[in-house]
């Protein structure tokens, strides 16, 4: 039985090749665009996560703070904040030193200024301009603690570029779907129709509503999985040619995104063929 | 087997059928004679459900009135074998998988039994030959046999025939007649529509005259129903008609 729904689909195929042809180009055309962003969108998302880590916040300690006192308030922070690396006033002096480069410079400062620091690299879940403010308020409580420095203006800022590129990201995706939904849905019309006289003959004989829009839709979803592996298979080539040629950083869709680009693209083309299927045997079908 | 009770179907302000009742019983042959217009095939299609009757109750085994549920309608269609005056073939296919279509559409059938069904009613109408060819490369005659061919692959119950020898000339007539006779003595039901007196003599069944929406008997006497198939009356008024469904 599946093998006559898949020669009835190779069959239509065959008699509407310009059909399935346009379909195929126009979901193509569709696809690139969306994947495009797509492969843009999560580029960016993965300079945003890597900037996000680096994302760190150091408190400066009291001169007077003893060395017990010191590692009881690591201990406490590595708890509830995240990993902590100590610096002590003597690394401090020199990582300023090296920056700095001239001596008579630093022999103008005189004796070592500069605090004791931990360098606290935060639990991700902390890693929000809120959740990092609340971290710098509670940990500034501490007595041990002179001051908490983090770029809270610069953490806020980066966190709006990344939700504002969600907000386009899903924009663009919403619009993509919509453009397939349509494709698909004229297509599948366009093919019942001019195969109104196989459809009521077939009706006639009796048969069930799966039994005549299987290969419709199976035929829907074939364009659909071609026009995806071509969209994928030209922003493949682009991102080769981009990494070889001028940002070597650009990466493609990991596994999971290609999987989901395909899964997406076939979800939307089945919801589009029985919504068109539907309708369009509500007036050919008796 | 099929069932008229006090049918009547009006297509707006014209009378296709004027509450017509009418029985027909198993293995039986039943030409109906009647003029352009008359409303014969509004008959055929109030047997296979593709319209609904404006007034009275349709039923068809054990389909009985009311508006069948999609999955019904198609499972009511598969018990019949129809046979239509413009043949109803698919143009892009060969004769064999124009029969073979029915075959599937049933789908009682392994994939291993659809080649020698299909092959068992092209050599039954006579056209094993022709198996490979497309049905446009067909004279009308060979068409009409191929549709038979079509109705009678699933052995069904009842073969309905639309004006069967309407697109045809003489000999071919008297052939696809001679098919059909051939079928009915084989023992499945057999309704005949047509316009021509001489099918309803070659075929030789009981024959009906349908004229202006009112069906009559040969001595032109409005059919009636036998007692047996009078429904009686509804003992309640919430009792509705029935909506069963079944083989026939």
């Amino acid at each position: 039985m599946h093998f006559v729904y898949f020669r009835e689909m190779m069959r239509s195929f065959r008699q509407h090749r310009s059909v399935a042809v346009t379909a195929i180009l126009s979901l193509t055309a569709a696809l690139i665009l969306s994947g495009l962003f797509l492969l843009l969108s999560w580029n960016a998302h993965v300079a945003i996560e890597q900037i996000g880590d680096r994302r760190e916040m150091v408190v400066y300690l009291n001169d007077d703070v003893t060395a017990s006192d010191r590692d009881v308030l690591i201990g406490r922070i590595h708890d509830l904040y995240g990993s902590v690396t100590y610096v002590t006033k003597d690394q401090a002096w020199k990582d300023f030193s090296a920056q700095i480069g001239d001596p008579s410079l630093l022999e103008a400062v005189g004796d070592n200024p500069l605090p004791a620091s931990l360098h606290i690299k935060l639990k991700p879940e902390l890693l929000t301009p809120d959740g990092m403010e609340a971290t710098a308020k509670q940990i500034s409580q501490f007595p041990e603690v002179e001051d908490v420095r983090y770029g809270a203006e610069w953490v806020r800022r980066l966190d709006q570029v990344a939700r504002s590129l969600l907000v386009v990201t899903i924009s663009v995706l919403a619009i993509a779907g919509l453009a397939v939904i349509m494709v698909v849905y004229n297509t599948l019309r366009l093919t019942v129709l001019t195969r109104r006289q196989q459809v009521e003959i077939m009706s006639r004989l009796g048969a069930t509503g799966r039994f005549i829009t299987t290969p419709f839709v199976m035929e829907a979803m074939t364009e659909a999985l071609i026009a995806s592996l071509l969209a994928l298979g030209v922003l493949f080539a682009a991102q080769q040619t981009l990494a070889a040629r001028a940002v070597s950083d650009i990466a493609f869709l990991p596994p999971v995104g290609v999987a989901g680009f395909l899964g997406g693209v076939l979800l939307l083309t089945l919801f589009a063929s029985v919504l068109a299927l539907s309708r369009v045997f509500r007036s050919v079908g008796s | 087997m099929i069932t008229f009770d006090a049918v009547s179907k009006r297509y707006g302000e014209r009378l296709a059928l004027d509450s017509v009742s009418w029985h027909m019983d198993e293995g039986e042959c039943v030409v109906v004679v009647g003029p352009s217009g008359a409303g014969k095939t509004s008959l055929l299609r109030l047997i296979t459900h593709e319209t609904q009757p404006t007034l009275g109750t349709v039923t068809v085994g054990t389909f009985r009135g009311g508006r069948l549920k999609r999955r019904h309608r198609a499972l009511l269609r598969r018990t019949l074998g129809i046979v239509y005056e413009d043949f109803r073939l698919l143009s892009d296919r060969t004769v064999f998988d124009n029969v073979a279509l029915a075959v599937h559409i049933v789908g009682r059938f392994a994939d291993s039994e659809v080649i020698p069904r299909v092959m068992r009613a092209l050599e039954e109408v006579g056209l094993p030959l022709k198996q490979g060819a497309l049905t446009t490369e067909l004279s009308y005659g060979e068409r009409q046999r191929v549709a038979i061919a079509r109705a009678i692959v699933n052995r069904p119950a009842v073969i309905l025939a639309d004006e069967p020898t309407g697109a045809l000339e003489r000999r071919s007539s008297e052939e696809v007649l001679n098919l059909l006779r051939g079928i009915h003595e084989e023992g499945a039901a057999l309704l005949v529509t047509t316009t021509r007196m001489e099918v309803a003599e070659t075929l030789g069944g009981r024959i009906l005259r349908l004229e202006d929406g009112r069906l009559l008997t040969a001595d032109g006497e409005p059919t009636r129903l036998p007692a047996a198939y009078v429904a009686p009356a509804p003992a309640a008024p919430s009792a509705s008609p029935g909506s069963g469904h079944g083989g026939v």
